[in-house]
């Protein structure tokens, strides 16, 4: 016990444990964004993880075919909107049950980057870390939140622009009426699964930021394994965040949190059992949502699909 | 347009919003013929309609709402002076920052009005806009209406099914029957009886089917004229009268019961009502006051946080799944499709839902025997389908409705409730039911009928409590009934 | 594609009512037909078409597949063999899904189940079908009490099931990990080659086998099948399936009608687990998949049967045939490397496959619904 406190005491006053906790979380707070959208019009996306891998993947193409950081994260988006693209049209045009295309999404993912992976094999132009001068000087916090690659300060931007978007717009007040009662916003004169669908398609750009900035950005390379999972705790945070972005992205840096411990306890010199270590993201996700999960209020037409008439 | 139930009305009026495309045929506005592809088109036509049930979504705010679907850019402060600037001119009274989910019915009628007027339209359609309000409100609202075309020039098309209204407040009216137009004619020349007549396409006694037309003067002077035992039904060969009803027994108490909702609303609020055996209790109140909760609180639906349901002198635990149901309580719910029927089973598993027992022997089922149930039923509740595994969803309105009373009165319960159960009815399947609720409490069930018709429950309870804002307010017996205390009471006001 | 089906379902209008009756059901079936045809060639052609541009031979590669899936010796029994956990955990999907339950985990459940198979067969000293009936059943239990977390979870703190399923499929896989790492639980003791494995299954553990002309089945097939009849009958026959899929389809006039959507939901959840858990047990003992428990067995049986669920939409036969499917694929894909072609192509075709066989009945689903709309208009 003393030597767990202790543990958490060394985490806590190093400045490399926030620095890796930003650079994990970056990825889940990416992806989580983009799903946040998506579930505010109505769709549970599992395949976030599809478009997270791909877009990793496409951005380790992009990077090898024009040998520079901004076609990788080009084609990531790209490769994230792939996969938006067929979800979208699969479970908003023709109805298709989102759980089942979001899972054989995810299952084609996993088979067509190893596939193509394998013959390919990409080599990956990293981005190059930037210090914001000054703010990289804050103690504690200033390294890990301004010292780091330029990928991750996509994020500064989006995180106001998706609230922007959502809450100040009118395609946001439209996604947001999808989400909650499809049926009047259809009296209203929307297309409802439009809306729907232009939601996936946001997040499958961010989801392939994400994977883009997880390839180009953090790890240098592409991992067949590289998401494992990380999709669905981006899912969670978007449960555990109350369907709120603050709590979202709150959330989202929380996991970051215990993504990065994995790897920082064995650095600082604490023995913890690794495969205790390796489940610590999804346990916490599944534990915060019990403890959690039933607070927030769900769009009352998340997962509901939308046919004209049909009750 | 004055038409019963199903013959067309709103078809028509979803066509000319651009919900519906038509087959053939032309529209034409200011004489120019257009194709109306969806509703942005009619908003562009001067077009706009206040619907039947609300387009408004809950979560959102009033000004949210009421600038949803147009194209320009969001601005909030400028929607809300215009909001402010139209419920001055009409004296609505809506507040742009309100939250919809907390208004009560007829302020969200209001909503829809604003929300219709913002746009300027030059031809209104108002979707039977009474059926959720107050006696008072729907007076204001005809005075708005009054406004708008007289003062403003612009045309309203009012669409009800009510003589009342349309007698009251239109300058034409045009009948629609089973998709036509059956007559054209000016108020002035109209009599309540000659509508109804081509409304139904036989004639009919306005006094028996009051409840079908909307009708409350002939109701109150039938109760004037003729005390209860002269009603047409019969009523006084009846075991238990309305006055023998209160030394039958107690079959349904409902004491001090709270139920809370999901966002913390109360919906009931220690609300108690009674029905003894061979009564019927109408439950009157605008909607939106309780009444669905309390449907749902006797389907075991949602738990109460407090009181206790005792039916037949058993204290019943409300909140577990299907223990009304099992202690004798039948229920016509107010939403069929969301808790009376299951639309993707066949008619005859529609008829045995909760009554396994007799189709089945040590859990397997006898198919034999669920279809020849549903003969029987469908035979002797005069159900129309293809077959008893005809889908639920292919049964018309009225069907599915006569599938849900038929399976609820042969489970031979001691209570009915009948929640708004002639909503969305024809005349032919309103006499329909009214005869059956008569019938079933002649056989001494208890029949607790919610309704937001007030016609309705005049003509069948002899009883009548009133709910607001999940209480009883009020109660009085069939035979002093006070239309003025009760318009009172409906709208909140103790009398 | 689409649209032209949909145009050809407007056509006949003009006919008359009678002649159009079925004029419109044939010219339906024809439109249905060819649509299934269409997508299923337009999936097989996109995977063609990735071969062919990453240097393979797309012919090579389907006849290979078709070599080791049915055409070679033997094939027959290793595929129908195959088939079996895919059929297991497709049959539990599916009585999940009937009410409304969205068990999405299976890949975990069933990989417990094979540990948990594995520690009983390699410990216990019992008599050959004592010793499998055992450590089947134990695999069911720990597969059931896996979902049951999370049934629990869903109906005492409003989880998603579909949340929980899948994050606890990647705690199960650190699990047995961890249980590879211990001597005292899944680690072989005498292990000098290869690492992380478990110990070899004795001779008793191993499923009896059939033999049927020149193929070897495992008895596993009749229980997945029986598995297969039972949840067939339960569904279509019985009260209890009767409730279910009231359940799935209307809740709250379920529950109007006395169905508790936690102990019916919580129970199929729980079952959904225990097939899975029994499929990881039947796989491991059929042997396929090597005579010993190590943490990358289930190698995506569990995602595959949960396709086969989806695609066979609740019946029975058809998910036996799916099942089937999706097992010659695996199989096929053993014989991939003779062509030079990443045996992970499968996994490509079989993704396509699903994609594709989902777009048909969507279609088919919303016009039925135009259809519909247009009669009731």
């Amino acid at each position: 016990m003393i030597a767990f406190a202790g543990a958490i005491g060394d985490v806590l006053t190093s400045s490399t444990m926030y620095g890796s906790t930003v650079r994990f979380a970056a990825l889940l707070v990416f992806a989580a964004t983009g799903e946040w959208v998506a579930e505010k019009a109505g769709t549970m996306n599992i395949s976030v993880e599809a478009m997270i891998l791909t877009g990793s993947f496409t951005a380790a193409i992009g990077s090898y075919l024009g040998h520079s950081v901004w076609i990788g994260l080009v084609f990531g988006m790209l490769g994230g909107l792939l996969v938006s693209l067929i979800q979208a049209n699969m479970s908003h045009r023709l109805g298709s049950n989102q759980f089942v295309v979001g899972l054989t999404l995810n299952v084609l993912a996993v088979g067509l980057t190893a596939y193509l992976n394998a013959k390919i094999n990409p080599t990956v132009t990293k981005a190059g870390a930037i210090k914001i001068p000054l703010l990289s000087r804050i103690p504690l916090v200033g390294g890990a939140l301004f010292g780091q690659t330029w990928l991750l300060y996509l994020l500064f931007p989006l995180i106001p622009f998706a609230w922007w978007l959502v809450y100040r717009t009118r395609w946001g007040l439209e996604v947001r009426s999808v989400g909650e009662s499809p049926q009047a916003v259809d009296v209203s004169g929307i297309d409802v699964n439009k809306r729907r669908r232009q939601s996936v398609y946001f997040c499958g750009l961010c989801s392939g930021v994400a994977g883009a900035y997880l390839t180009i950005g953090q790890v240098g390379s592409f991992g067949t394994d590289g998401v494992s999972g990380r999709g669905i705790i981006a899912l969670a945070a978007v449960i555990l965040g109350g369907w709120t972005l603050k709590g979202t992205v709150g959330a989202a840096v929380v996991f970051g949190f215990f993504d990065a411990l994995r790897f920082a306890l064995p650095a600082l010199g604490h023995t913890v059992n690794p495969q205790l270590l390796a489940t610590l993201p999804y346990a916490m996700a599944l534990t915060t949502m019990l403890l959690f999960a039933h607070r927030g209020r769900q769009p009352s037409a998340l997962t509901r699909p939308f046919v004209r008439g049909l009750t | 347009m004055l038409g019963e139930n199903g013959a067309g009305k709103s078809t028509l009026m979803k066509i000319l919003i651009g919900l519906i495309q038509p087959d053939e045929g032309s529209i034409n506005v200011h004489g120019n013929a257009v194709r109306i592809a969806d509703p942005i088109t009619a908003s562009d036509l001067g077009i706009a309609m206040v619907h039947q049930h609300y387009s408004l979504v809950e979560q959102l705010t009033v000004w949210e709402n009421v600038v949803l679907g147009e194209p320009s850019r969001l601005n909030r402060a400028d929607a809300c002076a215009r909001v402010v600037a139209l419920s001055e001119r009409y004296g609505l009274g809506v507040d742009p920052l309100a939250g919809v989910s907390r208004l009560t019915a007829g302020q969200r009628q209001r909503v829809e009005i604003i929300k219709c007027l913002r746009r300027e339209p030059r031809i209104i359609v108002f979707d039977e806009p009474t059926s959720v309000l107050t006696p008072a409100e729907s007076e204001q609202l005809f005075s708005v209406l009054r406004r708008v075309v007289i003062d403003e020039g612009r045309a309203v098309a009012l669409v009800s099914h009510k003589l009342d209204e349309i007698l009251h407040a239109t300058d034409e009216i045009t009948i629609m029957r089973r998709g036509r137009v059956v007559d054209r004619l000016t108020t002035g020349t109209a009599t309540a009886a000659g509508l109804a007549q081509s409304m139904v396409g036989r004639p009919v006694s306005l006094r028996s089917e009051a409840a079908a037309f909307g009708s409350i003067e002939t109701i109150t002077q039938s109760v004037d004229a003729a005390p209860v035992s002269d009603r047409p039904d019969g009523a006084d060969a009846s075991p238990a009268g309305p006055h023998a009803a209160a030394e039958m027994p107690v079959v349904l108490d409902v004491r001090n019961i709270t139920v809370i909702g999901v966002d913390g609303h109360r919906l009931l609020d220690d609300l108690s009502i009674t029905v003894h055996a061979g009564e019927i209790v109408g439950l009157a109140g605008v909607e939106g006051n309780g009444q669905r909760a309390l449907g749902d609180l006797l389907a075991s639906l949602v738990a109460p946080v407090s009181g206790s349901v005792v039916v037949g002198g058993k204290a019943i635990n409300a909140g577990r799944p299907g223990a009304l149901s099992a202690a004798g309580v039948g229920i016509i719910p107010e939403d069929r499709h969301d808790s009376g029927c299951v639309l993707d089973l066949s008619v005859a598993e529609n008829l045995v839902l909760a009554d396994l027992d007799k189709v089945s022997r040590r859990g397997v089922l006898n198919r034999r025997a669920l279809e020849a149930r549903a003969i029987e039923l469908m035979d002797a509740f005069d159900i129309q389908a293809r077959s008893p595994h005809a889908p639920m969803r292919s049964l018309s309105g009225g069907n599915q409705q006569r599938v849900v009373l038929a399976r609820e009165l042969s489970a031979h319960p001691r209570v009915l409730v009948a929640a708004q159960p002639t909503r969305g009815l024809d005349v032919g399947a309103i006499e329909y039911m009214s005869e059956r609720l008569r019938r079933a409490a002649r056989d001494g069930v208890g029949i607790l009928l919610i309704s937001t018709e007030l016609e309705e429950v005049l003509t069948l309870s002899d009883r009548v409590c009133v709910i607001h804002a999940g209480r009883i307010v009020g109660e009085m017996r069939r035979d002093d009934i006070d239309l003025e205390r009760l318009g009172m009471l409906l709208g909140g006001m103790a009398a | 594609m689409s649209a032209a089906a949909m145009d050809a379902g407007c056509e006949p209008a003009a006919i008359g009512p009678a002649r159009r009756r079925s004029n419109d059901r044939l010219v339906r079936s024809v439109w249905m037909i060819a649509t299934y045809a269409t997508c299923i060639a337009v999936a097989l052609g996109l995977c063609a078409v990735v071969v062919s541009a990453t240097g393979g031979s797309a012919a090579k590669v389907f006849s290979a597949l078709l070599d080791g899936s049915v055409r070679s010796p033997g094939a027959w029994g290793l595929t129908i063999s195959t088939a079996t956990p895919l059929l297991g955990v497709a049959m539990g999907t599916i009585l999940a899904s009937k009410a409304g339950m969205t068990n999405i985990g299976q890949e975990g459940q069933l990989l417990l189940g094979a540990a948990a198979t594995a520690y009983f067969a390699t410990r216990l000293d019992l008599p050959g079908p004592l010793l499998i009936t055992v450590s089947l059943l134990a695999a069911a239990v720990i597969g059931g009490l896996w979902a049951g977390l999370a049934a629990l979870m869903k109906f005492s703190r409003k989880v998603p099931e579909v949340m929980s399923t899948l994050l606890l499929v990647y705690i199960a896989f650190q699990i047995t990990t961890f249980g590879l790492t211990k001597k005292w639980l899944l680690l072989a003791t005498v292990n000098k080659t290869r690492t992380n494995n478990g110990e070899p299954l004795p001779a008793s553990g191993h499923m009896p086998v059939i033999r049927l002309f020149g193929n070897t089945v495992t008895w596993g097939v009749v229980v997945a099948l029986a598995i297969a009849a039972i949840v067939g009958f339960v569904l279509t026959r019985t009260t209890v399936g009767f409730r279910l899929r009231m359940l799935g389809l209307n809740e709250r006039t379920a529950r109007r009608a006395g169905v508790s959507a936690a102990a019916f939901g919580g129970a199929t959840l729980i079952i959904s687990g225990m097939t899975a858990g029994l499929a990881g047990g039947l796989w491991l003992t059929g042997g396929i998949a090597g005579d010993r428990f190590t943490s990358a067995i289930s190698s995506n049986i569990g995602w595959q049967g949960l396709l086969v669920a989806l695609l066979a939409r609740g019946r029975a036969l058809l998910a036996i045939l799916m099942a089937f499917v999706f097992a010659a694929l695996r199989t096929g894909s053993g014989f991939l490397a003779a062509t030079g072609v990443d045996r992970r192509i499968a996994d490509l075709v079989q993704a396509m496959l699903v994609l594709a066989l989902l777009i048909p009945p969507a279609v088919e689903a919303l016009q039925n619904h135009r259809r519909g709309r247009a009669g009731a208009a």
